[in-house]
C-alpha cells in the first residue's frame, strides 16, 4: 500500500512518518516512534490503555488515524515528567498506591491529567466522568481516586500554585 | 527490639518510578531487530476430526517465512497438572482431533500482520465435525460423546471423567443422624474472565547459540522454561525465560499457552525473533476463564447451630482439557473445610470434560464458588433455628493450633476476632433482620451479610521452593537477586523491604534483579499465594548472612565482640558510641583487602513444610498441604430496588488476618482489587457462550467494574503475627483470600434486604425479581453458562 509522510509532533518533538494511510495513532507511537509507554488493551476503544492527549484532550490513540494528527500536538506518558521530575499526577499515583501492575497506569495518568488541567476542584461526577472510559483490573479504583484527590491538594497547595497537573 | 523502619509500612512501590512514567517494559513492548508476527490459526468447530491441513498456498504469500503444524512438532503434550495419575492431555498443536473452538491448529510467522492474516486465511483445514457437548452433567452421561476416555481409575458409570477427588473423615451419617437439623441445598456458580489488561503476548528468539530467549506475559518464569523446554524438545538450559512486567494476571497466565510453544518453535524455524500477541477477542474467545462449579451441600447442626456433619458433591467443566480442572476439586474440599470445624464430612468433586475452551485457575480457584455455597446455607441454617449469623459463625469458627483433618496446624488464627470486628464496625446484630421487617412496603430496601474464608498460601508446587541472593556493592549499596515476578502485588517492593529492613539500608540503596531464569534462583511464582512468606523469608535468610559477614568483620576492625555491635543506617557502631563505627562501604573493602577477596555476598532459600518430600494428593487430599491459612470475615450492606430489581453495593467491610502486613498499602490494594473482582462476579461479569462459542467477546458486553462502580472497600486489620529482625517470620496470603466471603455476604445482604435467597451467581435482577414474584419464573436463558 502507498505510504504518506505524516508529521507528527510528539511530547514537542517533530517527526515525518512515512505511513500507509490506515496506520492507527497508537501505532505510529509504538511501532514507528518507540513509544511504548502508551498501551493496547484491546484495540476497539474499551479499555482506555491507548489513552494519550491530543491538543491537551484524551483520546483513545487505538480509534485515531496517525493522518489524522497533523498540526496537532501529542502528548504521551512519557512526555509529562520533565528532567526527571514527575508531575503532582504521576507522583500521587505513587505515593497512593494507585498503581499495581501499571498496565492501565499511562492513560489512567493521562486522563487524570487532562482533567486536572481543564478543572483544578473537579467535583465526585466530574472525576467519574473523565476516568470512565479507563479500566483498572487491579485496584478496584479505590486508591485512583485517592491519589486523584491528592494531586487536587498539591496542585492547590500555595507551593503547588501554577503547578502543572 | 528495635523499631521497624521498612517492614510494616506504607512504602510506596519499587517500580511505581517507570510504571508512572511509561518506562516499565511489558511483554507487548518487547522489540528485536528483524522481529516477525506470529498468528494462530484456531478450529472453529467444538469438536471435529483433523482429516488433512494444507499449507502450500499459504505459505506463497509473500512476506510468509513459516507455518507449522503439529507435524512439526515433536508431539510431546502439555497439562496444569502432570503427574503420573494426571498425565499431561494437551497437544501445544491439535494432532488428529480438536476439541474446543479456539482450539491452536497451525501457526503463522510473517514479516507483518497483513501477511500474516492472509496466510491463516489460505490454510485449508479439512474437518469432519463430531457430536459435542458442553454442559458437564450431560458429558457425565454414558452415552455422551467422548472427548476423551475416562480417567481409569473412576468406576463409576460416568464418562469423560477427567479426574475425582474423594475424601471423608468421621462418620458422616451418624453425624447426620445426632444432628437436630439437616438441610440439603445445591448452588450454581458462572463463567467469568480474568480479565487482565494486557493481553497474553510472547517474544521469542532462537540465538545462533542455540539458545532461547524468551520474553511472555506470565505469573513467573521457572514453570514456563520448563513447560517451554520439554514440549519444543530443548534441554532445560537452552532455554532462558527473561524479565517482562505484567499487565495483570489474576491466575490465568501460569502453565504453558500454545502461542508461547508456537513463538518458540517459529522462532527455531526461521532463526528470528517470533512475536505473537493475542487479540482481545482471542483472549475472550479461545483463552482460560475461571471455573463454574454446581456445588451441591448437605449439613446437620445442633440446635445451638454447632456444626456435626456436611456433604459435598461439586461437578467441575473444565473444559476440553484437563486444565486445572483436577486441583479445583481437590481446593473445593479445602475451601469447605477451612474456616469451621466439621467433625463428620464426605466429599467428592468431578471434574468433566466437556467441548468448551480449556480453563485455569482464576484468583480464589474455586473459593468464592465454595463459599458461596457453604456461607448462604450457614445463613439458612442460622434462620431456620432462630440463631445470630454471628454467633453462629463464632460457635464454628477455628481457633489458634487447631489441626485440619490432614494434619496441617492453623497456627495464630484470627477468624474469631476478624467476625466479632466486622459484626462491630458495621452495627452488623443491630441491622440484621430489622429492615427486611420494618420497610416491606418502600421501594429501595437495605440488607446486610456476612461470610467467612480462609486461604492457604505457598503450598509444595513446582518450583516449590525460594532462593534469593544479595550482593553488597563497592559502595555499600545491594543488589537483590529475586526469581520473583512482579505482576502487581508489589513482589519487588515487599522484598526490598525485607531486605532493608534486615541491612538497616535505605530502599532506594536496594537494587532489583528480578524473574529470568539464567541469572536470578528460582522462585516459587506468583500463583501460589507464597510470594510475602515463601520468597520473603527467602530474601530475609540472604539479607540475614549478609549481616552476619558484614558483623565479623566489624568486629575485626572495632575490636569489639559481636554483642557490642549495633547495625544502623549502613554502618556498625560499637554500643554506646556511634562514633566508633565502621560504614557498609569501609567493611566491604576491608573484606577484599583482608580477607583475599572475599566479597560480601548472602543467599537464603525457603520452602513450606520442609518435612514434607512432596504436594498433597489431589485425588485424596492426604498430605500436608500448608502451613500458613489467613481467614476473613467480611461484611456487605446492599441497596435493593424492589421495582427494578437492581442492586448497589453500598459498603464492604473486610476484617482480615493476613498474619502481619508487610506493606500496608499494598495489602490494602489488594483487598480493593478483590473486593472489586467480586463485586463484579455477584452482578456484572459474564461470559455468555453456546455450544462453545463465546457470545460477547469483548468489554462493551462484558461488563467489568468501571469508576462508576467503584466497591465501597473498607480494611480492619486483625494482627496475628510479627516480624523480628533476624527470626523467622510467619505470614499469609492476601492475593486471593478476599474473593469470596464477600460474594457470599452480598447473597446473605439480598436476603436481608428482600427476602429473596439466590442459589446462583451472577445476582442479576431478573433473579430478584423473580423471588419477589413480580417476574414469571420461566426457563432461564437459552445459552449454556
Amino acid at each position: 500500500m502507498n505510504k504518506n509522510i505524516v508529521a507528527l509532533t510528539v511530547n514537542g518533538e517533530e517527526y515525518d512518518l512515512a505511513l500507509e494511510p490506515q496506520v492507527t495513532l497508537l501505532e505510529a507511537l509504538r511501532d514507528h516512534l518507540g513509544l511504548t509507554g502508551t498501551k493496547e488493551g484491546c484495540g476497539t476503544g474499551e479499555c482506555g490503555s491507548c489513552t494519550v492527549l491530543m491538543d491537551d484532550k484524551p483520546i483513545l490513540s487505538c480509534l485515531t488515524l496517525a493522518a489524522d494528527c497533523r498540526g496537532s500536538q501529542i502528548v504521551t506518558i512519557e512526555g509529562l515528567a520533565q528532567g526527571g521530575k514527575l508531575t503532582a499526577v504521576q507522583e500521587a499515583f505513587l505515593e497512593k498506591g494507585a498503581v499495581q501492575c501499571g498496565f492501565c497506569t499511562p492513560g489512567m495518568v493521562l486522563s487524570v491529567t487532562a482533567l486536572l488541567d481543564e478543572n483544578p476542584q473537579p467535583s465526585e461526577e466530574d472525576l467519574k466522568k473523565a476516568l470512565e472510559g479507563n479500566l483498572c483490573r487491579c485496584t478496584g479504583y479505590n486508591k485512583i481516586v485517592e491519589a486523584v484527590h491528592q494531586a487536587v491538594e498539591t496542585i492547590s497547595s500555595p507551593e503547588g500554585e501554577g503547578r502543572q497537573a | 527490639m528495635s523499631e521497624l523502619e521498612y517492614v510494616g509500612r506504607r512504602v510506596p512501590r519499587k517500580d511505581g518510578p517507570e510504571k508512572v512514567t511509561g518506562g516499565a517494559i511489558f511483554s507487548v513492548d518487547v522489540r528485536l531487530q528483524g522481529m516477525l508476527v506470529g498468528k494462530i490459526l484456531r478450529s472453529p468447530h467444538p469438536h471435529a476430526r483433523i482429516l488433512n491441513i494444507d499449507t502450500s498456498r499459504a505459505l506463497q504469500v509473500p512476506g510468509v517465512k513459516a507455518i507449522v503444524t503439529a507435524a512439526d512438532t515433536p508431539g510431546i503434550p502439555h497439562g496444569f497438572v502432570e503427574t503420573p495419575r494426571y498425565p499431561a492431555d494437551q497437544p501445544t498443536l491439535a494432532v488428529d482431533r480438536v476439541r474446543y473452538v479456539g482450539e491452536e491448529v497451525a501457526a503463522v510467522a510473517a514479516t507483518d500482520h497483513y501477511a500474516a492474516e492472509e496466510a491463516l486465511d489460505l490454510i485449508r483445514v479439512d474437518y469432519e465435525p463430531l457430536p459435542s457437548v458442553f454442559d458437564p452433567l450431560k458429558a457425565m452421561e454414558v452415552d455422551a460423546p467422548e472427548i476423551h476416555p475416562n480417567h481409569p481409575k473412576v468406576k463409576e458409570p460416568y464418562r469423560n471423567i477427567a479426574g475425582k477427588t474423594e475424601t471423608a473423615w468421621g462418620d458422616v451419617e451418624r453425624g447426620f443422624a445426632e444432628s437436630d437439623y439437616v438441610r440439603q441445598d445445591r448452588f450454581e456458580s458462572h463463567l467469568r474472565t480474568h480479565g487482565y489488561l494486557e493481553p497474553q503476548a510472547t517474544v521469542a528468539s532462537f540465538e545462533a547459540n542455540g539458545k532461547l530467549n524468551v520474553w511472555t506475559s506470565s505469573q513467573g518464569p521457572f514453570i514456563k522454561r520448563a513447560k517451554l523446554a520439554r514440549t519444543l524438545g530443548l534441554p532445560l538450559s537452552s532455554v532462558r525465560v527473561q524479565k517482562a512486567y505484567v499487565g495483570g494476571a489474576f491466575g490465568g497466565k501460569i502453565d504453558l499457552f500454545s502461542h508461547e510453544f508456537c513463538a518458540g518453535l517459529l522462532s527455531m524455524k526461521t532463526s528470528r525473533p517470533v512475536k505473537i500477541v493475542a487479540t482481545r477477542q482471542e483472549v475472550f474467545c479461545a483463552y482460560r476463564h475461571g471455573q463454574p462449579l454446581i456445588v451441591e451441600v448437605k449439613t446437620g447442626v445442633k440446635k445451638d447451630g454447632t456444626l456435626v456433619a456436611q456433604e459435598y458433591r461439586v461437578i467441575n467443566n473444565p473444559g476440553a482439557y484437563r486444565g486445572s480442572g483436577v486441583v479445583v476439586i481437590f481446593l473445593a474440599w479445602g475451601f469447605a473445610m477451612l474456616p469451621y470445624r466439621i467433625p463428620n464430612l464426605k466429599y467428592e468433586g468431578y471434574a468433566v470434560y466437556t467441548n468448551n475452551p480449556v480453563r485455569a485457575p482464576q484468583r480464589g480457584h474455586g473459593a468464592p464458588q465454595m463459599r458461596f455455597a457453604a456461607e448462604s446455607q450457614l445463613d439458612m441454617i442460622a434462620e431456620e433455628l432462630g440463631l445470630d449469623p454471628v454467633e453462629v459463625r463464632l460457635k464454628n469458627a477455628r481457633q489458634s493450633g487447631e489441626l485440619l483433618p490432614n494434619g496441617d496446624n492453623v497456627h495464630n488464627c484470627g477468624l474469631s476476632d476478624c467476625i466479632k470486628e466486622a459484626a462491630k464496625s458495621t452495627g452488623f446484630s443491630e441491622k440484621c433482620g430489622q429492615r427486611r421487617k420494618a420497610a416491606s412496603s418502600e421501594r429501595y430496601r437495605r440488607g446486610i451479610g456476612m461470610g467467612v474464608s480462609s486461604y492457604f498460601g505457598g503450598s509444595l508446587i513446582y518450583p516449590n521452593s525460594s532462593s534469593v541472593i544479595v550482593k553488597m556493592n563497592d559502595d555499600g549499596s545491594v543488589t537483590l537477586l529475586t526469581g520473583a515476578l512482579d505482576i502487581g502485588q508489589g513482589a519487588e517492593t515487599v522484598l526490598s523491604q525485607i531486605v532493608a529492613e534486615e541491612l538497616k539500608l535505605p530502599l532506594e540503596e536496594i537494587q532489583v534483579i528480578a524473574a529470568d531464569t539464567e541469572t536470578t534462583p528460582v522462585d516459587i511464582g506468583a500463583w501460589i499465594s507464597g510470594g510475602a512468606y515463601v520468597s520473603g523469608n527467602a530474601a530475609r535468610v540472604a539479607a540475614e548472612e549478609v549481616r552476619r559477614k558484614l558483623l565479623e568483620i566489624a568486629e575485626e576492625e572495632l575490636e569489639a565482640s559481636k554483642e557490642d555491635l549495633v547495625v544502623d543506617d549502613k554502618s556498625i557502631y560499637v554500643t554506646g558510641s556511634p562514633d566508633h563505627h565502621r560504614t557498609y562501604r569501609q567493611l566491604v573493602e576491608a573484606s577484599i583487602r583482608k580477607h583475599r577477596g572475599d566479597s560480601i555476598i548472602g543467599e537464603g532459600h525457603w520452602r513450606t513444610m520442609r518435612d514434607e518430600p512432596m504436594h498433597p494428593s489431589l485425588a485424596t487430599t492426604k498430605g500436608r498441604w500448608s502451613e500458613n491459612y489467613a481467614f476473613d470475615a467480611q461484611v456487605a450492606e446492599v441497596e435493593v430496588d424492589t421495582h427494578t430489581g437492581m442492586i448497589r453495593l453500598l459498603r464492604a467491610v473486610t476484617a482480615h488476618d493476613c498474619g502481619f502486613p508487610i506493606n500496608p498499602l499494598l495489602v490494602e490494594g489488594q483487598i480493593d482489587g478483590q473486593v472489586s473482582m467480586a463485586l463484579g462476579h455477584a452482578f456484572m461479569e459474564q461470559v455468555l457462550m453456546k455450544e462453545g462459542r463465546t457470545l460477547n467477546p469483548n468489554w462493551l458486553d462484558y461488563h467489568m467494574p468501571n469508576i462508576h462502580t467503584l466497591a465501597p472497600s473498607e480494611h480492619i486489620d486483625v494482627i496475628t503475627e510479627s516480624y523480628e529482625v533476624g527470626r523467622p517470620y510467619r505470614t499469609k496470603e492476601v492475593g486471593e483470600g478476599y474473593v469470596s466471603a464477600i460474594l457470599a455476604a452480598i447473597a446473605n445482604a439480598i436476603y436481608d434486604a428482600v427476602g429473596v435467597r439466590l442459589f446462583s451467581t451472577p445476582f442479576t435482577p431478573e433473579k430478584v425479581l423473580k423471588g419477589l414474584g413480580a417476574l414469571a419464573r420461566s426457563d432461564e436463558n437459552d445459552t449454556d453458562v
